[in-house]
């Protein structure tokens, strides 16, 4: 088991869990923990799981199997869904929809009062979009309506972000626009973070931890740990490079994967922007690399549907898990 | 004209209490993109009145329990319980389960009917019979809307939240299903002691025209209910008072004004940007 960021308390244990719908497993063998103080980033592909595995922290979804521990006392979470998923036909106000972050603190048969309202414009004043309060939430543009959705969950005061797909659909500058604002959340307001993604190169420069969940397999650890060639070559069965561009990360498939195989749906975790493009595509440069590279890491294969389930032990190195299921 | 609208004032009232009780629970059906739920409930809820007259002609009855109103009520909250509970498991999509739901309910209906009573008592189910609601059917339907009214007032907070972002909602701690289960009962319960008079086609109406009048013309949720109820009274005054005259069924009447008032929405805000 992970054992997260140093000092902090534990917020979140998953001990051997399965998860899955109406008795079905989709990952299994899941076992991490969740610190306070830590910064995860769970990327994967659509369908993988990660929004699995988010339910299972916010309580949404219970294990088939094994325990998932939330210590309530230490952590009160703070929800942020994917903006697509919301109605943009709802005729609400963006600070109505803010302040239904502080709904629960109000008590039923009560309407949100003067308290709400102002918790909430201080809320929307936080992620800089204060201006927008009136205007209706249907109208504002992807990286407004994620902030809003972010002020949203702030409204709670909760002691745990979490995120989910924060910038899918959004251009560069929007995005990054967001992930920096989550950065400051977690730096300057001390928030722990879970942000899942698909998007690996987009996270991989702003969260300290990092878990990967594919098709059949599930690995946690820090970032740096996670984020090496020989590790990711490992994991997605094919050669991948991790290099360094002006500081930043940045994760290069160097084969090209047989369509529509594991590997293909595995690398699609990457992103696109990681993708070599079609001059690059050559058996002979992934040859050549996958040539050089070293033998994987003890506890780390390809990913396999068929393998059986496993959990890592704890100590410093990822810990790994492997899951059974087909898809979330 | 005025003495013969005035002739039939229980029906009037009656009319504009099943407007005002759809009207506002329309808004949630529309934006909840359930409106087909409203329309299979109201078809559940005629097969319900349908066997409480199938079981008359046989002479079979237990007092109130097989009444018109309790049998529609509990065959509708059947088909509340399954719409709400209704999920992935039983490999149905849910709108094939309307859709199953809506034409054996409409079937069954038909069917009972032939037996007890004579076809031309369909027709009654799917226009309604407005013009008959007498005084105690008035008082019952002022009743019941005035107690769901007051619910939805009260619980308006909960019913928004898990009606907007149920994820949200259940994260925060909600029992998002146990308070979806309550807002379709509210509908149950309107829609039953409706069907008894409305028909399935006024009911349906009700449930959706005014609410989409009222997302067309409203501003912020107080707007959408506000212009939502206005347009569902003055379609039920509207069409009542039309029908008289000129001798018309009057459930389709307020059906076409209905219609009316939602194209007249859709045109202003073509007009005047400033809706949008």
């Amino acid at each position: 088991m992970r054992s997260g960021a140093e000092g902090g308390r534990p917020l979140i244990a998953f001990e051997d869990v399965t998860l899955g719908y109406y008795g079905v497993a989709v990952l299994s063998g899941l076992s991490f923990s969740i610190r306070e103080g830590d910064f995860l980033g769970m990327v994967g592909p659509n369908g993988a799981g990660k929004t699995t595995i988010l339910r299972a922290v916010l309580g949404a979804l219970r294990p088939l199997a094994g325990r998932v521990t939330v210590h309530d006392e230490w952590v009160r979470f703070g929800y942020v869904p994917q903006r697509q998923s919301l109605d943009a036909g709802w005729p609400l106000k963006t600070l109505d929809v803010v302040g239904m972050g502080a709904y629960d603190r109000v008590g039923v048969f009560r309407r949100p009062g003067a308290p709400v309202r102002e918790a909430a414009l201080q809320a929307l004043d936080h992620v800089g979009i204060r201006e927008l309060a009136d205007q209706p939430f249907g109208s504002l543009s992807g990286g407004q309506k994620q902030r809003a959705l972010i002020a949203r969950a702030l409204v709670g005061r909760p002691t745990m972000l979490v995120l989910d797909e924060p910038t899918d659909g959004m251009d560069l500058v929007s995005s990054t626009s967001i992930l920096e604002l989550v950065r400051e959340l977690h730096d300057r307001d001390r928030l722990t973070v879970l942000m899942v993604s698909h998007q690996l190169n987009e996270v991989a420069n702003y969260v300290r931890q990092l878990a990967l969940v594919l098709e059949g397999a599930f690995q946690i650890g820090e970032t740096e740990e996670i984020l090496t060639s020989e590790n990711l070559s490992a994991l997605y069965g094919i050669p991948v490079q991790v290099d360094q561009v002006n500081g930043q990360r940045m994760v290069l498939p160097r084969e090209v994967p047989e369509l529509g195989g594991p590997a293909d749906k595995a690398i699609a975790a990457v992103g696109s922007a990681g993708r070599p493009d079609a001059a690059t595509r050559s058996r002979g440069d992934a040859e050549a690399l996958s040539a050089g590279m070293g033998p994987p890491p003890p506890g780390v294969g390809p990913a396999s549907k068929d393998a059986p389930a496993r959990s890592s032990g704890t100590g410093p190195g990822p810990g790994t898990a492997r899951g059974e299921g087909d898809r979330a | 004209m005025l003495d013969v609208i005035l002739l039939f004032r229980e029906a009037l009232l009656g009319a504009l209490v099943i407007a005002l009780g759809c009207s506002v629970l329309g808004v949630y059906v529309v934006l909840r993109r359930i409106v087909f739920v409203g329309a299979a409930l109201a078809q559940l809820s005629s097969a319900g009145i349908a066997l409480a007259i199938f079981l008359e002609a046989l002479g079979v009855g237990w007092g109130w329990v097989t009444g018109h109103v309790v049998l529609a009520f509990l065959v509708t909250l059947a088909g509340v319980v399954f719409f709400a509970l209704h999920g992935a498991r039983y490999r149905v999509p849910p709108d094939a389960g309307l859709g199953m739901a809506y034409v054996v309910a409409g079937a069954a209906g038909v069917l009972l009917i032939a037996q007890a009573a004579g076809a031309d008592v369909h027709d009654l189910f799917l226009q309604g019979n407005i013009l008959g609601i007498t005084r105690a059917d008035a008082l019952l339907l002022l009743m019941v809307v005035g107690t769901v009214l007051a619910v939805h007032a009260l619980l308006y907070k909960e019913f928004l939240f898990v009606s907007f972002d149920p994820d949200m909602a259940r994260t925060l701690g909600y029992r998002v299903t146990g308070w979806n289960l309550l807002l379709y009962l509210t509908l149950a319960i309107v829609i039953a002691v409706a069907m008894q008079s409305a028909g399935v086609l006024l009911v349906f109406n009700f449930l959706v025209l005014p609410a989409v009048t009222g997302l067309l013309l409203g501003r912020g949720m107080a707007g959408v209910f506000g212009w939502a109820i206005a347009s569902g009274l003055l379609a039920a005054a509207a069409g009542f008072a039309l029908s008289i005259p000129l001798d018309l069924p009057t459930g389709p009447a307020i059906v076409a004004v209905s219609g009316i008032l939602a194209l007249l929405a859709w045109l202003a805000r073509l007009a005047w940007p400033a809706l949008r």
